[in-house]
């Protein structure tokens, strides 16, 4: 049964978690850019580049069509729609039934679509190269997620979000090393969905090499402004993804887990940051390899716990 | 209103007589396409009613010589009979606008339409008798009108051998049928498939018999890999409105013949169910992949429909399992996926076929590498394209989300229910349908980015309106479809209700709430998104008028004299991925590289081979040969060695009936 939830406050952080997502981002950016011994822009610089974009003329290629109109709108609605059926903190999530994991991983599906359509439809070579990256890690990206979330529905037996996640116990034994482990898959698909580094570089200024800044070339005005601010809901969907793995709020105060949450989040951030400051972008053959790699943690992950028990 | 499927069948009996009343070429298109039309309204009418009110038919037809032969109306059928139809009827309506263009080359379509009228008849017949030998002609007729619908255009070489493709491929998969039916007969001594269900007592060895040989005869119908290779062979060869219906119902007469062996066997063979699991993962993985590495639209759609079968099988399979565990919940959720799956995809795989046809009228070719710019050219196309290629790779909030989700939820259902490994096994099918659609949206913005966006590859006559109204209406009508199934699931899954009924014995109101209602919740759920969608698309048209619009060219680096040929191709965009296939997935480079220091012209080509079509089915075929050419001494030629074998002949024929029968 769908369930849309009752409580305000589900809805209103759905709202908070549109309106904090580029906090994150300019976070990660500020540790960065401390990290290699600059002093950086400010946390709210992504909410000035937003606003700023907002405001400005949108330039169309003369090549495009309805795609490229229609993908922005289509790319930010599916990535916040998939917010909307996260449990927000000690919250019922806003949009929460039996099966809601497969529709937020195919909702991400459909926004990747339309921008890998959006890439190819102003017949540029370089944006189509972007185009076929993103289509080609998505294939192995999508089967970790499926892995990780699949396989703690069958160690819970439940199938909805809320539940599996209310459903984690953390006093079970080998529990918490299957969550541990588990986070660390959602971190690999976190880097690669996000298009972080070492998949992707996003202060690369070389079109060859970019994988997400490259397809949104042509992208402008109010446009790029959905892009952008899609890009930074996905990272904290994923961000939040792993924090709630961790289940603070069946175990502990309210307060704490708040607490947890942001610690959690300000760790995920600083490796972030840490990561890319020490490490350069993979070639990108290597790519696959990376992500089969954390499939595979997640496949010894499960075969552990099962023939544990 | 069992009288207007009778009076659907007298209408099509009359669409076959009109090409010897009219003369005229282009009137009798019209004329047997319309009457086909009107005739599968009518039958519609019946098979949606009986659907409906779960009121199902039979009927006894005394014949003299064969007995009586059942003809009957299970929810089964009706829900195979209501797809064909519902199928059959976009493609009469497409083939008026299609088949004009033959009439205008002067190509003779009069054997054509007679061979369509007949294949859509003897697609209702198949699954509406009930009795192996009339099953067994209903099989032949289908296969036999299918081909000839096949070769329109004989003269060419591709043609005819993509259409002696199918017809190996049809009379192999007969031949495992012929084996099947004719063992059943002889355990059940009756034709009649009642009687098959009924029987109880097997031995294992015939059972495991009789499920290998049905399962590969339906199986090389259905297209599963590694029997696949007859698809993409033979869809490119047919006109676009007959490899639409290829793909749309007549593979899924195979699925219908496995659906049909769940009720003829008893439920303890688990070994089967895992059987049937493993083929179809290999099916559904594998057709994408060859997929993927495709270059004619035609042939990635054929192999589109591999993949789409193996999902259909794995919900087969779950179902299959779970009456082995004795659970009618289980079996109601995997059936259910693969039925509303097997609708879905005819919608949208006779979508795209019409689309792909709509794509050779004005282009004069299919090869992705030549086109570009499409959505321009032909809007209509190009708009309801992009609604089938979402459909088909089962993203929300079209109808083939809805099937992939009941077969997910189904794995993991059956993850719960079933000990041992079971749980991890189909924890590894479900991960594995994520990464085969991971696959089949890079196929899809593959095939859709570089036919219908960007720009024109090569020159064509710009010339707009080539879209027909009757390929227009049913492309509109097939998208529709696509979007309101996946919107408002309830309505769709009532037509299934029946047929899960019949199978796992639960009353209609558990599985309405079981099966029905989770997914009719769905409705508000996509309403909202669509609503979201609608509201930030009308605040960002206002926000762009505010700030002003420009068109301006793309972005090239700063080169400025960028050409259409400069876009990224199809091959490249695959390329990786398939790479990533080998050598499972056969891929030929033809270049040379560059060793002096004027180097010549250079010239790379590539081109995706199918493994299993070469190194299985055309080797075989060598070898089979090979041994045949051991007999060739007995066809000498000579007569008098003919009479000689004919005289022989007769003489073992009196020695056996002297010996054993009398």
């Amino acid at each position: 049964m769908v369930t849309f939830s009752s409580n305000p406050i589900s809805w209103l952080g759905f709202l908070a978690l549109a309106a904090g997502a580029p906090l994150l981002n300019g976070i990660v950016n500020i540790l960065k850019a401390r990290l290699s011994g600059r002093l950086g822009a400010s946390v709210l610089q992504p909410y000035f580049d937003l606003m700023r974009l907002a405001q400005k003329e949108t330039i169309y290629s003369r090549n495009s069509g309805f795609i490229t109109r229609l993908a922005p709108v289509v790319v930010w609605n599916t990535t916040a729609f998939a917010v909307l059926l996260l449990p927000v903190g000690p919250f019922p999530a806003s949009i929460s039934f039996d099966g809601d994991i497969i529709l937020l991983a195919y909702l991400l599906g459909l926004g990747r679509f339309l921008q890998i359509l959006a890439a190819l439809d102003v017949a540029s070579s370089f944006e189509g190269m972007g185009a076929s990256r993103e289509a080609r890690f998505a294939v192995f990206a999508e089967p970790i997620f499926f892995f990780t979330f699949g396989s703690l529905a069958l160690v819970t037996g439940r199938f909805s979000l809320q539940s599996i996640i209310s459903g984690i116990a953390w006093d079970k034994p080998l529990f918490p090393i299957f969550i541990v482990v588990s986070s660390i898959s959602i971190f690999f698909l976190m880097i690669t969905e996000c298009s972080r580094m070492p998949v992707d570089d996003p202060n690369t200024h070389l079109e060859l090499t970019m994988i997400h800044e490259v397809m949104i070339l042509d992208a402008s005005g109010f446009d790029l402004m959905l892009y952008q601010h899609a890009a930074s809901l996905k990272l904290l969907l994923y961000a939040f993804l792993v924090t709630s793995l961790l289940n603070p709020f069946g175990w502990l105060e309210p307060a704490v887990g708040v607490a947890l949450v942001l610690g959690v989040l300000a760790v995920l951030a600083t490796c972030l940051a840490a990561i890319e400051t020490l490490m350069a972008r993979f070639r990108l053959v290597l790519v696959p390899q990376f992500l089969l790699y954390a499939t595979v943690i997640g496949v010894l992950n499960i075969l552990i716990f099962t023939f544990s028990h | 209103m069992i009288g207007f499927f009778i009076l659907g069948l007298i209408l099509h009996a009359a669409a076959m007589a009109m090409p010897a009343m009219l003369r005229d070429d282009r009137l009798l298109n019209r004329a047997v396409n319309l009457l086909n039309a009107l005739a599968l309204m009518c039958s519609l009418l019946f098979s949606l009613n009986s659907l409906l009110a779960s009121q199902p038919w039979e009927l006894r037809l005394a014949l003299p010589m064969v007995g009586t032969i059942p003809l009957s109306c299970d929810g089964i059928t009706l829900f195979f009979l209501f797809t064909f139809q519902l199928l059959s009827l976009a493609g009469s309506v497409y083939a008026i606008g299609y088949l004009e263009q033959y009439v205008k080359r002067g190509i003779r379509i009069r054997w054509h339409l007679v061979s369509f009228t007949l294949l859509i008849i003897s697609m209702q017949l198949v699954v509406v008798v009930q009795h192996a030998l009339a099953f067994l002609i209903a099989w032949e007729m289908m296969a036999v009108s299918a081909y000839f619908c096949i070769v329109l255009e004989k003269e060419k070489p591709e043609v005819r051998r993509g259409a002696f493709w199918y017809f190996a491929a049809t009379h192999a998969s007969a031949l495992f049928l012929y084996v099947f039916f004719i063992l059943l007969h002889d355990r059940t001594g009756s034709w009649k498939f009642a009687d098959f269900a009924r029987q109880t007592g097997w031995d294992a060895g015939t059972l495991t018999l009789l499920l290998v040989t049905g399962f590969l005869g339906f199986a090389i119908k259905a297209g599963f890999m590694p029997f696949h290779a007859w698809l993409p062979n033979a869809h490119p060869a047919a006109p676009a409105h007959v490899s639409g219906l290829l793909s749309a119902i007549n593979i899924k007469a195979g699925i219908y013949g496995i659906v049909r062996m769940f009720i003829f066997f008893p439920s303890d063979r688990q070994a089967f169910g895992w059987a049937m699991l493993a083929v179809a993962l290999v099916s559904a993985i594998g057709g994408v992949w060859y997929a993927l590495a495709q270059h004619e639209m035609k042939r990635l759609l054929a192999y589109h429909s591999v993949e789409n079968i193996g999902i259909i099988g794995l919900g087969l399979a779950v179902a299959w399992l779970g009456r082995c565990v004795g659970s009618p919940d289980l079996v109601a959720l995997g059936l259910a996926g693969a039925l509303l799956h097997t609708l879905n995809h005819a919608i949208f795989k006779a979508l795209l076929f019409f689309g792909v046809g709509n794509v050779h009228l004005y282009a004069h070719t299919s090869d992705i590498e030549k086109l570009g710019g499409l959505a321009k050219a032909l809007p209509v196309t190009g708009v309801v394209f992009l609604i089938g290629a979402v459909s088909i790779c089962g993203l929300p909030p079209f109808n083939g989300f809805l099937s992939e989700f009941l077969i997910y939820k189904s794995f993991f259902q059956g993850g719960g229910l079933m000990g041992g490994h079971a749980p991890l096994a189909l924890l590894v099918a479900a991960v594995s349908l994520a990464f085969v659609g991971g696959l089949a949206v890079a196929c899809f913005t593959k095939l859709y980015g570089i036919v219908f966006l960007g720009e024109n590859r090569s020159k064509f006559p710009a010339r707009f309106g080539h879209e027909a109204i009757s390929s227009v209406t049913v492309l509109a009508g097939l998208a529709t479809l696509c979007a309101s199934i996946g919107f408002v699931p309830g309505a769709a899954l009532r037509l299934i209700v029946p047929a899960l009924g019949e199978m796992t014995g639960l009353p209609e109101t558990r599985l309405g709430v079981e099966l029905i209602a989770p997914l009719a919740g769905l409705t508000p759920v996509f309403g909202l998104l669509l609503a979201m969608t609608l509201l930030t698309l009308v605040v960002k048209l206002l926000v762009q008028k505010k700030a002003g619009v420009r068109l301006r060219e793309t972005w090239g680096c700063g080169y400025r004299n960028v050409t259409a040929r400069m876009q990224y191709s199809a091959s490249s965009f695959a390329e990786e991925l398939v790479k990533l296939g080998q050598p499972m997935i056969g891929l030929k480079l033809h270049w040379k590289p560059i060793a002096d220091v004027l180097p010549e012209p250079r010239v790379f080509k590539s081109h995706g081979y199918d493994q299993i079509e070469q190194g299985l089915w055309v080797r075989l075929d060598r070898a089979i040969g090979r041994a045949l050419m051991l007999l060739r001494w007995i066809q000498s030629g000579n007569i008098r060695h003919y009479v000689v074998y004919i005289f022989a002949a007769l003489l073992i024929y009196l020695v056996i009936a002297f010996a054993f029968v009398w």
